[in-house]
């Protein structure tokens, strides 16, 4: 019995092991000289977990009477969220060293941080969905603070927490109401109290829970946080932020809508409709006043936040399919987006101001020419892959009668691609000033050249992303 | 064959509009022409050939939609083969005659290239113009149409630094237009009624459809009269019938071969051609019928007024077009197709040949076209005078009064005025007093250019030369056309039914008697075209084709064909006598009193000015649809576009947008409780929301 | 409902008890006690801070290293008590996912302690 359980918890529990291990052995030998081999080994074991758990056989298995769902949603969460932090943790080495910032407890931390993710995402229960979420939610406050002598940084991190424990509240708030209206905190409990139509109790409860939620993921008006920590963070923290714990708090608020409310979708859609619009529409309005790219960046993801609520709030399979594969490409353009920001340097100083980048097609075309195809696929221009994103979302939504919803979205994505052109403005329109230095680690060219390849070879078929994101929605949505 | 004849023309168009940089200009105008007198030449071929069969031959699967198949396919039959004769040899002339005419002009800068680009016009033109004639269908027929237009288009704006000829070419596109919708619609229709634009199937549901209502407008319909009535208004306007004629006098402005070719011989015919085409949808729509009737004879009036003081010479035989087309719709509308065809076939030559002989005076006066400063120029240009002059004969109807003999015109504008006293008095007056008209300006044409005293510029009068042989050898072939063409084949025309019958491949029998008229009850023999030859004399024929066999179709009861060969002599001669006075009147006016015409005009003002101006269409219609249309559009552009939709657009982008960007940078303060607050506040929206819409129980 | 209120009765009962409580000693010292203050007396103890003062004035951030650390510990020994007292009745499960949660906690204090954190200076 306990055998069977760990067997389905083993990639989470050696994870776990393995950062204590490191932790460990790391403190009580060389301490942070160690630290850039603790990072390479860290990326080894996360992208060997990922590859094991992609090629781990299909079925949904489940553990600790129905706290642990281990299904084929869970496994293309887990997978996305092990692939990204394995990138950003390669990526952020230069930068980290550069500045004296890489601690061997920042590998380590963003380990607990993946466990905590894969936690979330595959939680049947609202207090494994807490214990994931906290245990996400703790790594990441540190490591937004990871610069302790910067005014900034500290700021960020003590915001996060702050705000984090609030909203931490609220979603307590909202299990415990729902605990105290179905009477159990399985999801599988909850389906079967709220089968009779749900009380006001529940609702109350799923409130709740969604704010909480949506803390996590950044939709308005629970984004407050998101503009000042991005810009406090250290940029390879705030690169990791915008990825892997987007997809594991996507994932999550998907699986509570559809395991432990599937029998009221015409009541949460409502609210992940409200958010996702909101979202949208301020993300897009409000990255326009932005100079600082990573203020910029925060704001986008905002509204790519509200895409992925778009199709969630379908509240169909296609939805939840849709919802995947916009996390997966939006996943993939950040990667690419901030390695490119991540080598914005001037004077060997990182620059996060967009007008440095005034006619940097001239100095480096190729770089900027990628750049240009990642902006345009953040924007969602036909025929990059951002597009499709968008599309998939988008006709999820107008086939689930969500038609007001796919023409707001429409209209989101016009007004936000504004200040996504307008860097490619300033790259190959601009003034000719002084700019960036040129060179670029040869690590983040890599992930820089490869997402935009990404973008424009996905055209041909996603990468078979659609049909492995179909087969994940169908196991979550019955 | 009839594929070579087809193509020829694309071909050389194509070779010549595009491969004239590598044959050099003169060769490349040489290939178009050639291969236009290749697909004459094979054209004569198929006509003398043609045993009246209709054949069908496929070039290719063209359209396939839901239930719309097409087949791009050649229709021959009789009317098809007179078409090509028509269209081939006036093309090939023009394209000849062109040689000469378009050799020096002064529209054009020193050594640039235009010729190869006439010709590819012309010979595009050709192309679009065969496409229509030998179409299978109505969208075949429709993009035929369509493309004549567009080649009218590009010539009529050939003088392209010519303001005024860019005005008369959007005119004409435009006003074609009107009549294009109407077309379209009638296809549509057709389609919408009988699922299908293919004429066999089309044909064959003529009697079907004169038995449906269809709802259009704000009324019912008989489906029959209203499909009738749109494809008219598609032949009004390529054939510049009263309403949608303007463009055509305007039209002069492009080169005089141009107006020759298009404007007088083949375009403006392709409306005539359409209603005989269509003719087993027409015979059973007779309101249709009577409008078209009543249209044609009041425009063959109107034009031939108009034409009667206009000064340009041009525009002289534009009006004189315009008014025999009226003559030709009179005939088709009375339901005598054959006579149409006939008045088509022999029109296409003198008027073509009057224009090209006019082309020749305005090339030897240097581009001068107002005859108030031509005269006397008979002696100067004696093969060109020669050709108008048989022109004029042609026109006028010249010939020997109740017998078969005389110039094209004589034979085929009698039929159609004897075809008309049977079918309608109205039009038949008016048409006999447009035949009055008709000659006075046909003469009063002659007359103020060839005799009398040169006028005006005298430099211009003292260079005025004979064109060169190029252009005067294609005046000589239309000349014989316009004198024999009606002599040959008025039998086959308007000749006894049987001959007629024969001539179209339109099967036909003994009629019991000719006056009751209704004679297919009780004759139960049917006698086919072999036997009926034998017969007495004075038996009388009925075609009894049914709709689709053969190239025309006449309902039973249409008994206009024999009953116009039994009018009074007072009627057979009346447009002889109409002639004459018309003669007289001009020889009168402008041979022994030239100073007569200004006082006229002078005492008669009103009137004068009343047809000076045309009736003051132009004048009307700019008043009624220009104006307000271009104050609609500047309305639209200055308050819809600029005012609304730009000034909406630029105030959400650039005032609204950023308003709200700035709320959002004030909203992000930095400062937690505003953050927290901004949650509680989501919290409260979402928790009173839910409250009040939620499903809760 | 009425059931599950009932069973919360004893709660409301215990809180007016407290209330109670709590106001009849503050008054009862309101009356009786004898107040007869010197500087000794109202001065704060010797470890603790001017009761008084800014609330926002400067001190180490040591004392919250070792708040956070003895919080830690606490609520370990929070977990511990009930896994004590009901130690009897959980299987050798209970008794070994109590061993797993110590040593996670091991683990965190034995860096804790290599870091440095201990120590004062």
């Amino acid at each position: 019995m306990i055998s069977a359980d760990i067997s389905v918890v083993l990639p989470e529990l050696l994870l776990a092991v393995f950062a204590m291990g490191a932790l460990l052995i790391t403190v009580y030998t060389s301490k942070d000289k160690a630290a850039p081999m603790v990072l390479w080994t860290t990326s080894v074991v996360l992208l060997a977990t990922a590859i094991w758990i992609a090629l781990s056989g299909g079925g949904t298995r489940v553990a600790f009477g129905g706290m642990f769902v281990d299904d084929g949603f869970a496994r293309f969460a887990k997978v996305t969220i092990l692939l990204s932090a394995a990138a950003i943790l390669l990526m952020s080495q230069e930068y980290m060293l550069k500045r004296d910032l890489l601690r061997f407890e920042y590998p380590i931390l963003v380990t607990l941080a993946v466990v905590g993710m894969m936690m979330m995402v595959s939680a049947g229960d609202l207090m494994a969905l807490y214990m994931g979420l906290e245990l996400q939610s703790l790594a990441l406050y540190v490591v937004a603070s990871l610069r302790r002598d910067s005014v900034k940084s500290t700021e960020a991190g003590l915001k996060y927490f702050v705000l984090g424990a609030l909203s931490s509240g609220l979603l307590l708030y909202g299990a415990s109401l729902t605990y105290g209206y179905a009477g159990t905190t399985l999801f599988t409990g909850i389906v079967e109290a709220a089968s009779e139509g749900i009380s006001l109790g529940l609702l109350f409860g799923l409130v709740f829970l969604i704010a909480g939620l949506a803390f996590k993921v950044s939709a308005a008006p629970f984004h407050m946080w998101t503009p000042d920590v991005y810009e406090g963070s250290p940029t390879p923290v705030t690169a990791f932020l915008a990825t892997a714990p987007k997809v594991a708090a996507m994932a999550l608020f998907a699986r509570v809508v559809h395991d432990a409310f599937s029998g009221v979708v015409s009541d949460w859609q409502q609210i992940v409709a409200f958010l996702s619009v909101v979202s949208m529409f301020l993300g897009a309005i409000a990255a326009i006043g932005q100079q600082n790219i990573k203020r910029l960046m925060a704001y986008s993801s905002i509204a790519h936040m509200g895409f992925a609520l778009m199709g969630l709030a379908a509240g169909t399979v296609f939805g939840v399919q849709a919802m995947l594969i916009y996390m997966a490409i939006y996943v993939a353009m950040n990667i690419g987006t901030f390695a490119f920001i991540l080598s914005m340097e001037k004077d060997g100083q990182p620059v996060t101001d967009i007008a440095s980048l005034q006619m940097y097609s001239k100095r480096e075309p190729l770089k900027a020419l990628a750049v240009l195809v990642l902006m345009f696929s953040l924007a969602g221009v036909p025929p990059l892959v951002g597009f499709f994103g968008k599309f998939y979302v988008l006709r999820a939504a107008y086939d689930a009668g969500l038609g007001w919803l796919a023409v707001a979205g429409v209209i989101a994505s016009v007004i936000g691609a504004f200040y996504y052109l307008r860097i490619v403005y300033y790259m190959y329109f601009g003034e000719d000033k002084e700019g960036l230095d040129s060179g670029m680690n040869p690590v983040l060219w890599g992930f820089l050249m490869a997402s935009a390849g990404v973008m424009l070879l996905g055209v041909i078929n996603l990468f078979g992303v659609e049909g492995v994101a179909a087969a994940a929605a169908a196991t979550l949505v019955n | 064959m009839e594929t070579i004849i087809l193509f020829a023309p694309l071909v050389g168009a194509l070779i010549c509009g595009f491969g004239w940089r590598i044959l050099g200009e003169t060769a490349a105008c040489w290939v178009a022409t050639s291969l236009l007198f290749l697909a004459a030449l094979l054209s004569w071929i198929v006509f003398l050939g043609f045993d009246g069969e209709t054949q069908r031959i496929v070039i290719l699967r063209w359209i396939e939609s839901g239930s719309l198949t097409t087949d791009w396919a050649i229709r021959l039959d009789r009317l098809t083969a007179i078409m090509l004769i028509v269209i081939n040899t006036v093309s090939a002339l023009v394209h000849l005659y062109s040689f000469g005419y378009m050799a020096h002009d002064d529209h054009f800068r020193e050594g640039e290239s235009y010729r190869p680009r006439f010709f590819a016009y012309l010979s595009f033109f050709t192309f679009a113009m065969l496409m229509l004639v030998t179409s299978d269908n109505l969208v075949q027929m429709f993009f035929g149409w369509e493309g004549v237009g567009v080649a009218s288009y590009l010539l009529i704006g050939f003088y392209f630094r010519k303001e005024s000829a860019g005005a008369a070419a959007m005119k004409a596109f435009i006003v074609n237009r009107v009549g294009d919708f109407g077309f379209a619609l009638g296809i549509f229709a057709l389609f919408y009624l009988t699922d299908s634009v293919n004429f066999d199937v089309i044909f064959a549901s003529g009697a079907e459809l004169a038995e449906t209502q269809v709802r259009f407008l704000w009324t019912e319909w008989n489906a029959v009269e209203l499909v009738a009535l749109l494809l008219f208004i598609g032949a009004m306007g390529k054939s510049a019938q009263l309403i949608l004629h303007t463009w055509l006098p305007d039209a002069m402005e492009g080169p005089t071969p141009v107006s020759a070719l298009i404007h007088a011989a083949t375009m403006v015919t392709a409306g005539v051609f359409l209603v005989c085409r269509m003719s087993p949808i027409m015979e059973y729509a007779d309101t249709a019928m009577a409008f078209v009737t009543v249209l044609g004879a009041t425009t063959a009036f109107f034009a031939a007024t108009v034409g009667l003081v206009q000064n340009d010479i041009k525009r002289v035989i534009a009006y004189s077009t315009c008014s025999q087309l009226g003559y030709m719709f009179v005939a088709a509308g009375v339901g005598v197709y054959s006579v149409a065809m006939f008045h088509l076939f022999t029109h296409a030559f003198f008027k073509a040949m009057l224009f090209l002989g006019a082309g020749s005076v305005i090339h030897g006066m240097h581009h001068e076209q107002d005859m108030r400063n031509y005269g006397g120029l008979r002696k100067k240009m004696p093969y060109t005078f020669w050709a108008m002059m048989i022109g004029t004969l042609a026109i006028t109807g010249v010939g020997i009064p109740l017998t078969y003999y005389g110039f094209a015109g004589f034979l085929s504008k009698d039929a159609v005025i004897e075809s008309a006293f049977v079918g309608s008095q109205y039009a038949f007056w008016l048409l006999v007093v447009a035949a009055l008209f008709t000659s006075f300006y046909s003469w009063r044409l002659m007359f103020m250019t060839f005799y009398g005293t040169p006028r005006g510029d005298k430099h211009t009068h003292e260079h005025a030369h004979e064109s060169p042989m190029i252009m005067v050898a294609p005046l000589g072939i239309l000349a014989l056309g316009a004198i024999f063409s009606g002599m040959i084949w008025y039998g086959s025309f308007f000749g006894k039914t049987n001959e007629v019958g024969k001539f179209f491949g339109v099967p036909y029998e003994v009629a019991e008697h000719h006056d009751d008229g209704h004679s297919d009850d009780d004759h139960a023999d049917d006698h086919s075209g072999e036997n009926a030859e034998g017969d007495h004399g004075e038996a009388h024929y009925q075609l009894i084709g049914a709709p689709g066999e053969g190239a025309i179709y006449t309902a039973p009861d249409n008994n206009v064909l024999n009953e116009a060969h039994e009018v009074p002599k007072w009627v057979k001669v009346s447009p002889f006598i109409a002639m004459l006075i018309g003669f007289l009147t001009a020889y009168q006016m402008y041979i022994r009193r030239p100073d007569l015409p200004r006082k006229l005009a002078e005492s008669q003002w009103p009137l004068y000015n009343f047809l000076l101006n045309k009736w003051y269409f132009d004048e009307l219609y700019n008043a009624i649809f220009v104006q307000p249309a271009k104050g609609l559009g500047k309305f639209l552009w200055k308050k819809g576009d600029g005012a609304t939709i730009d000034g909406g657009i630029n105030g959400l982008a650039m005032g609204i947008v950023p308003f709200l960007t700035r709320l959002a940078g004030r909203a992000q303060s930095g400062y937690m409780f505003h953050y927290v607050f901004a949650m509680v506040l989501g919290i409260v929206v979402l928790i009173t929301w839910m409250t009040m819409f939620g499903g809760a129980n | 409902m009425e059931e599950l209120l009932s069973e919360y009765l004893p709660i409301v009962v215990f809180l007016g008890l407290a209330i109670a409580l709590g106001l009849v000693l503050i008054l009862a010292a309101v009356v009786l006690a004898v107040r007869n203050p010197d500087p000794e007396k109202v001065s704060a103890y010797e470890c603790g801070f001017n009761a008084f003062d800014d609330a926002r004035m400067k001190f180490d951030v040591r004392f919250y290293l070792v708040a956070i650390l003895f919080i830690i510990f606490d609520l370990e020994i929070a977990f511990l008590f009930p896994w004590a007292v009901a130690f009897q009745d959980i299987s050798m499960l209970g008794f070994w996912s109590m061993m797993v949660f110590l040593g996670v906690l091991t683990v965190g204090f034995a860096y804790e302690w290599k870091k440095g954190a201990l120590e004062w200076e």
